[in-house]
């Protein structure tokens, strides 16, 4: 038990001890982390933005104006029993007058004496089958059936969207990638740095007769609690902004950064992790 | 205790020592003189297992430099106190944690490592400079926390590195009655040193000359 609140008591004086050399490396570990965060927070939302986008996309079916009740009904229940259906919306000939009104501002009726609109549906896809592949597949079967008189769906938005989604997603997550990588390097290399400085420390250890993971343990903890504080400062410095953002910036800017408490965690485990993993990466270098 | 049986060395661009023979018994006082660069802390480094022979082998105790693995080096080095020209002590400690190092190292209970530290820094005549910090200390002062943190450890031998090197030659008389105290008490000491005039107060002392690596007189 000695031993054990030796190296404890070792790890939190280290971090004394480190001085300035410590205090950078917490703030080298806090800056990684804010990037990482904001980077994270970023990327998620992008990549819903494209999704909501995505999600509005429907395709309206208009059916023959001579279809009869029943058969509207039976095409009604065909398009429920459909997988790649998420929902359906059925818009009758008097609904459809109602939006023309909404929609152009002059009722049909004045235009014309009678409703020329036909039955119509109007079907949301699964999110997997909300691609070209398979919307043109549920047009082609739907245009078969006798009661359709036509599909129509915006196929040059969907042509767009794929494009431009593959390029947003490569981008967003070579950024994250990027971020969490420079985090790990920057990490790695600050505490590098404070073993570095208290070479005398280790090289001592091992003249009186120290073994490698008693002189390991001290420095990894030390290492894991500049994680520790380093990501406490990133939490509190990104709860600040996002506060600011949300209460005083929406005036200017139409977003709202929604995290849950799980993601300050997150971060807290995460920079915990970096200076534990980090402190491990050096210290073998010096033991060798 | 210690053998040295036909040992080479070299490393880098130094020579090292060259077919080195002798050995150590328990309780033994040996003066390692020769001119700087002679070799004399290419022993000590071989004795405590910093360098390892190319040719010949050492022994020190039931440790053997040709099949020794890096796990049982701590081990034998709980058994080999070190004292340095430069002293090596940790400046951000006080003399009581410098010196307690050797213990905790070993896993000792906290009452025993303070009684046996208490007792050495008494013995080295340092038991009322218990928390200063080694800036806080004069040379020949150093030198004591640092021969009490090799002798802590009750070791069978200690090796010292030019302990005199820094020191006025008052406090190196000093230190060198100190040690020869300390080989009184059963402990083997072996000094580097290429200053004769401390050879000769330690008058029973064995002599082992060193010149461009190798031994040319043991006496």
């Amino acid at each position: 038990m000695t031993v054990f609140w030796f190296l404890i008591r070792e790890g939190f004086k280290g971090l004394i001890r480190s001085k300035y050399a410590g205090a950078f490396s917490v703030i080298i570990i806090s800056i990684s982390l804010i990037l990482v965060g904001f980077g994270y927070v970023g990327s998620r939302d992008t990549l819903f933005l494209v999704e909501n986008i995505r999600a509005q996309f429907d395709v309206d079916i208009f059916l023959h104006k001579t279809a009869s009740s029943e058969e509207i009904d039976n095409f009604a229940a065909l398009l429920d029993s459909m997988t790649e259906v998420r929902n359906v919306h059925y818009i009758s000939p008097e609904k459809a007058a109602v939006k023309f009104k909404k929609e152009f501002g002059e009722d049909i009726f004045d235009i014309l004496d009678y409703n020329p609109l036909p039955s119509s549906f109007t079907i949301n896809l699964k999110p997997i089958y909300r691609n070209l592949v398979s919307v043109e597949g549920i047009a082609s079967i739907l245009s078969n059936k006798p009661v359709v008189d036509e599909v129509k769906y915006r196929k040059q938005f969907l042509i767009l969207l794929e494009k431009y989604q593959r390029i947003v997603l490569i981008t967003v997550v070579s950024v994250f990638a990027f971020l969490a990588l420079l985090s790990i390097i920057l990490t790695s290399n600050s505490i590098k740095m404070t073993i570095f400085a208290r070479r005398e420390v280790i090289s001592t250890m091992k003249l009186v007769g120290a073994t490698n993971s008693f002189i390991r343990w001290p420095f990894i903890i030390e290492g894991t609690l500049q994680g520790f504080i380093g990501s406490c400062l990133a939490s509190l410095f990104i709860y600040g902004i996002f506060y600011f953002l949300n209460n005083y910036l929406q005036t200017v800017i139409e977003y709202k950064a929604i995290v849950s408490y799980r993601y300050y965690i997150g971060i807290v485990i995460s920079g915990s992790l970096l200076g534990l993993i980090g402190s491990r990466r050096a210290i073998r270098k010096f033991l060798k | 205790m210690i053998s040295f049986i036909n040992v080479n060395c070299t490393f880098g661009k130094k020579a090292g020592v060259k077919n080195v023979n002798f050995s150590v018994n328990s309780g033994e006082f040996i003066f390692l003189t020769g001119p700087s660069g002679a070799g004399k802390s290419t022993i000590l480094r071989l004795i405590y297992m910093d360098l390892f022979p190319e040719k010949g082998k050492v022994i020190i105790r039931n440790y053997n430099s040709n099949n020794i693995h890096d796990r049982e080096i701590p081990y034998l080095r709980r058994k080999v106190g070190m004292v340095f020209q430069d002293f090596r002590l940790l400046p951000d400690r006080n003399v009581y944690q410098n010196v307690a190092l050797s213990l905790y190292v070993s896993h000792y209970k906290t009452s025993e490592i303070k009684k046996r530290v208490y007792r050495v820094l008494n013995q080295v005549g340092l038991g009322h400079r218990v928390h200063y910090r080694p800036s806080e200390l004069s040379g020949g002062e150093q030198q004591r926390v640092a021969i009490a943190r090799a002798l802590v450890k009750e070791p069978v031998v200690i090796l010292a590195d030019e302990p005199t090197g820094n020191l006025d030659p008052r406090v190196s008389i000093d230190l060198m009655s100190l040690l020869n105290k300390i080989n009184k008490k059963g402990t083997a000491i072996i000094v580097a040193t290429h200053n004769y005039s401390l050879i000769q107060r330690i008058p029973g002392a064995r002599l082992i000359q060193i010149d461009e690596g190798e031994i040319v007189n043991i006496t």
